[in-house]
């Protein structure tokens, strides 16, 4: 029956040969190669929740009275996207559970790719041919968190109202244009004329989205042409690629993977709460609660934010304000510039005109490794810089003194951190036989006291490690039938 | 074992079935197999669980709870045939060169300096035309997109439309009454001594660039001398111990609503830029760059507070235009 | 494949990172889940909206003794009272209280404040104008007497009990008969909860947060938690303005409001609706962030690291 059906698709469409190709991939194993699943995986839940939200959100800025069931605020004046919002939390059967999993779903996803684009970066999968990939990858990095924020402000709230405020006088920072764009973006001065949450809405869920679902086929699509990199070890060389086959291996992990993905965010939406916005209240732009920060993606850009001395340019009639327009437009621009062209900084620094499909171990290529690791030091020093006030708080220091800290602690730790991973990197490789080892020593003590070390057994699943790679068969014989029923196949397969 | 296949003629022999690495990675498949199939059948109870859980309408945790069982459940199991039970090889593969010959690429590039290069060199003046009229239409393309997004905001203070949004000025004249953002009028015994009060101007409760923050800083009286505020000049902008800031912080508009009376600073709560209100709200900390501006006000006969004028510059964080 | 090699049975290599994972969701939802159990304040559409959903008068306010302690005379009048309508009114204490509050303060108070309660210069403040009900507040949250010099006191569990607060209270006001606050007597009952939201919002959210967790200020201050205000504190803390805190006469926040505002702090900001789950400690984006990438990628990145190799 399955040759019928598959002849009648190729007689059509000519899938067959192609087909073969595609189900004989080989994926390497190795678990960090994972990473970026978990941010397609996400994802997935993402566009899931999404289209079940957009049937209940309404995006309108025009003021209702509120009069659904949550008792403190009744009778309140809010705007339709805040009520509507309040009314999935309350009012929809399980519409709370997908509101927060859809949240969770987006800090995952962006999590995901943080340490997905890590990986990436310090074993060097950027390097040619996989530069094209890389700035695609960067370029959803920033989609994602573009899409993010427009996402968490939909809802009208106290909290995020406060956010898009601090946009609005971000774009006006900006020298020339930044007025003309604001008032083009909110229709008027602040808070404009009721557009930005339906311009919000429709950029999160039709604009942005629909770049992304493309940028992420062209992802995988060239992850399915160039081929997955690998670590070098055992019969893996730059010309080929060692690992599980793609049907029905692979897809039985990836597959697997995407419901345990969804599980924990699932679960994450049901028993912790997120962004609990009844508890917010409508936005209005002269109320303001204490402890704001922005979802933790944007956290490093209220960090530079908050740290900037208070440096504003005035001459020939003109301001720039670069306490905002250094820290929430040049900051940001130049970090996501380095990391889109970093593959081209890297091949022109090492004259490096190979192709790579071997990853390097990151302590093989110091200089790399320390500049990541001093470019992670800064970004988790401004984003540790937003959250000031808790830390004051928390730890009953003095506001300013916290602040001081973080003024030093920004430029300087980076600093600090460059010099000291290339030490360490250097003292690694300077170390033989670190990390070679896969088995781990077993000490034995014989009956007269004397110790002994033996290599431990190998592992059942590491077995397939130490075997030699072989080409996927072009057919399996399954005609002994004491050996088929072992394996539990039933049938003979040609 | 069938040769009628072209493939088969020629290729490697097919597999067999005790080659190791078709086998699964398990020693004990069967029991595996039945630790999957039990996953399996927990998330398939989990999601029959869920369904239930939603029929009777409870809560979010149940339905999560059930719903993340249910594709735990699946998850691992499939995971764990995939991982233990299917062949996981090590199978390889060979990377062929995708980048194409020397020859193809000269090809190619001929093509294009060949044919298109003929076109060039014969209709240059079309060629020139075209460019013109494509760049052109780039930009008639998106002017509306952009253009018709919103006003434009006003050059300078003196052409403002009445109905027109301005980053120049508020709606706070000389003689606007004081009103809280209910709408109702601010007299002058209101607030004690350490008050604060969020203000508008009667008829714009609510506006974002009207908003103030009115605080007593002395319980004075009419015949009192007047509390000495540090800019020069200002000690009339105030009255009977009251001064009043616009609510704007400079340096991104956040409402700086958070007074320590004690030490008789505004915080702002976005990013703790700290405002001395008694030399008129100048900021001694933090990213903000200029002072809130000053709203002069005053007391009516009748004990009603009115703005004595308006603003001396613009409200709110600094952009290109400001001067 | 054939040789005999000692090995760990097939149930702990799939149990473990299961466990793993459960041990974590269970250690990250014990330590991040709010404490008292959250009250549901959500109705059905058009039932009242004054009432606080499943309080009762008395459970609402936590401090036991705060009507029953002031004895009856007071108490009859307050009934007939036409400031009950406001649900808050404030009460005289009675002048027996004066003599054992005095002995209480000399005890006590008097090595900072001074025998005559007008202060000590480096020390402590002076005491007198400043009414009854700022006595209370100080005393009855803690926070008085002072367990150290600091730049701002902190609450912490009260040393005397309601009768001797009042007693200490009484004493100081008796020094400067009607001027400061009185100690209010506050009915939550019927109290618009609405209201108390919005006006809560507008007045206190920018120090306290929007869920009353507090926060740092400047200067080494800090706006304290609300968690453990009762009414009473609360509308004490709103008339006279202790420390740093602004202070909101009837001329800015009404009799009603800072009743509304009381019971909103202590019906649904000490029992706020968290149908979501767990609270998270309530300061938002900050804790959300620690649980989304600790526990929700972290637990991920374990299961990549059961699927894959570890090479």
């Amino acid at each position: 029956m399955i040759d019928k059906s598959l002849n009648w698709l190729d007689d059509r469409l000519g899938v067959a040969k192609g087909g073969r190709t595609f189900l004989d991939k080989i994926f390497p194993d190795h678990w960090s190669f994972m990473l970026g699943e978990i941010a397609l995986y996400s994802f997935v839940v993402l566009l899931g929740t999404g289209v079940f939200l957009t049937l209940y959100f309404v995006p309108s800025a025009h003021e209702i009275v509120y009069h659904g069931s949550y008792a403190p605020l009744r009778g309140q004046h809010v705007s339709e996207a805040y009520a509507s919002t309040v009314s999935l939390s309350f009012d929809v059967r399980s519409g709370l559970l997908m509101r927060q999993a859809h949240h969770w779903a987006a800090d995952i996803f962006l999590g995901a790719i943080a340490v997905h684009m890590a990986r990436v970066f310090f074993t060097g999968a950027f390097r040619k041919p996989r530069e094209f990939n890389w700035i695609v990858g960067v370029t959803m990095l920033i989609l994602g968190i573009v899409n993010g924020f427009l996402g968490y402000s939909l809802p009208d709230d106290l909290v995020s109202g406060t956010g898009i405020r601090i946009a609005y006088s971000i774009i006006e920072s900006i020298p020339l244009v930044g007025s003309y764009l604001g008032f083009f973006l909110f229709g008027g001065n602040y808070p404009g004329s009721g557009v930005i949450i339906p311009r919000f809405f429709i950029l999160h869920v039709l604009i942005v989205p629909a770049i992304l679902v493309g940028l992420l086929a062209a992802h995988l699509g060239l992850l399915v042409k160039q081929k997955h990199t690998q670590f070098p070890g055992k019969g893996k060389t730059e010309r080929n690629v060692v690992g599980s086959p793609m049907f029905p291996t692979f897809m039985a992990k990836t597959t697997g993977f995407l419901f345990v993905s969804s599980a924990v965010i699932f679960l994450l939406g049901g028993f912790a709460q997120i962004n609990p916005i009844w508890q917010f209240g409508q936005y209005e732009p002269y109320q303001i609660s204490y402890a704001v920060q922005p979802d933790w993606y944007m956290g490093w850009l209220d960090g530079a934010l908050r740290i900037m001395p208070s440096w504003e340019w005035v001459g020939w009639g003109h301001t720039i304000p670069l306490e905002v327009f250094l820290p929430a437009v040049i900051f940001p621009g130049l970090i996501f510039n380095i990391l889109l062209v970093w593959p081209f900084i890297e091949s022109i620094h090492t004259k490096d005109r190979e192709y790579h499909n071997l990853l390097d171990r990151p302590r093989d290529r110091p200089k790399r490794t320390a500049a990541g690791a001093a470019m992670l030091t800064l970004l988790f020093a401004v984003f540790f810089a937003s959250s000031t006030d808790v830390m004051a708080n928390f730890f009953q220091l003095p506001l300013i003194d916290v602040l001081w800290f973080f003024r030093f602690f920004v430029p300087l730790a980076p600093i600090v951190a460059y010099f000291l991973t290339l030490k360490i990197c250097q003292e690694m490789r300077a170390a033989e036989g670190i990390g070679k080892r896969k088995r781990a020593l077993i000490v034995e003590r014989s009956t007269e006291g004397e110790y002994t070390t033996v290599e431990s057994p190998v592992r059942p699943g590491d077995v397939h490690e130490e075997l030699e790679a072989i080409p996927v068969p072009t057919f399996i014989d399954t005609t002994d039938p004491e050996l088929a029923t072992a394996a539990g196949v039933r049938r003979v397969i040609r | 074992m069938s040769d009628k296949s072209p493939r088969t003629e020629g290729a490697l022999p097919p597999a067999t079935l005790d080659d190791p690495h078709l086998l699964p990675s398990t020693r004990n498949p069967k029991r595996m197999e039945a630790l999957a199939a039990l996953a399996m059948l927990v998330g398939t109870a989990g999601f029959v669980a869920f369904i239930v859980a939603y029929w009777v309408n409870a809560s979010n945790r149940w339905e999560a709870l059930t719903l993340g069982i249910g594709m735990l459940g699946l998850g691992v199991g499939v995971i764990a045939w995939g991982k233990y039970l299917m062949p996981q090889g090590p199978f390889v593969e060979e990377r062929h060169d995708f980048h194409s010959t020397d020859d193809e690429r000269s090809a190619f590039n001929a093509a294009i300096t060949g044919r298109g290069g003929l076109e060039v060199k014969r209709r240059k003046v079309l060629l020139g035309v075209f460019a013109l009229g494509g760049g052109i239409m780039t930009l008639a393309l998106l002017i509306p997109g952009v253009r018709s997004l919103g006003p434009k905001p006003a050059k300078s203070e003196d052409n403002q439309g009445p109905t027109e949004s301005s980053l120049f000025t508020t709606n706070w004249k000389k003689g606007s009454k004081l009103v809280t953002v209910g709408g109702r009028p601010v007299m002058v015994d209101d607030l004690e001594l350490g008050g604060v009060l969020t203000v508008f101007p009667q008829g714009f409760e609510g506006s974002s660039p009207d908003q103030v923050i009115l605080l007593r800083l002395a319980q004075l009286g009419p015949n009192d001398p007047p509390y000495p505020i540090a800019p020069p000049g200002r000690t009339d902008w105030g009255v009977q111990g009251y001064v009043a800031y616009s609510k704007l912080c400079t340096h991104l508009g956040c409402p700086v609503g958070l007074y320590q009376q004690r030490t008789q600073q505004l915080v702002c709560p976005c990013h703790q830029s700290i405002f001395n209100v008694n030399a008129g709200a100048v900021p001694e900390f933090g990213p903000a760059p200029r002072p809130l501006p000053q709203l002069p006000i005053t007391v009516d006969p009748t004990g009603q507070m009115r703005a004595n004028g308006s603003f001396d510059q613009a409200v709110g964080p600094g952009f290109w235009e400001r001067p | 494949m054939t040789t005999e090699t000692p090995r760990r049975p097939a149930l702990a290599r799939l149990a473990a990172p299961a466990a793993l994972v459960g041990a974590v969701a269970i250690f990250g939802l014990v330590a991040f889940s709010s404490g008292p159990a959250s009250a549901d304040t959500t109705t059905a559409p058009g039932a009242s909206t004054g009432t606080v959903p499943g309080a009762q008068p008395g459970t609402v306010q936590q401090t036991p003794t705060a009507v029953t302690a002031v004895p009856s005379p007071t108490a009859a009048a307050a009934a007939t009272s036409p400031a009950n309508e406001t649900g808050i009114y404030y009460t005289d204490l009675p002048n027996s209280f004066i003599a054992p509050g005095q002995a209480l303060f000399a005890a006590n108070c008097s090595s900072c404040h001074g025998a005559e309660a007008n202060g000590k210069i480096g020390v402590g403040p002076n005491l007198q104008g400043l009414g009854a009900g700022t006595v209370d507040f100080w005393v009855s949250t803690g926070r008085m007497p002072l367990a150290a010099l600091t730049v701002q006191a902190t609450r912490k569990p009260p040393r005397f009990n309601r009768i001797q607060t009042l007693e200490i209270a009484a004493w100081v006001q008796s020094l400067t008969p009607g001027q400061g606050t009185k100690v209010p007597v506050v009915h939550t009952a019927s109290a618009d909860l609405e209201a108390g939201n919005t006006l809560f919002t507008l007045n206190c959210a920018a120090c306290h947060t929007i869920s009353g967790a507090g926060d740092a200020l400047a200067e080494g201050a800090f706006a304290p938690s609300l968690h453990l205000a009762t009414p009473t504190q609360v509308v004490e803390a709103i008339r006279s303005g202790p420390g740093n805190m602004p202070r909101f006469g009837p001329g800015n926040i009404t009799n009603t409001e800072a009743r509304d505002i009381a019971a909103y702090v202590t019906g649904v900001l000490q029992h706020p609706n968290n149908a979501g789950g767990a609270g998270l400690g309530g300061i938002g984006p900050v804790g959300e962030g620690f649980v989304g990438l600790l526990i929700g990628v972290g637990v991920l990145m374990l299961v990549c690291f059961w699927i894959g190799d570890r090479a």
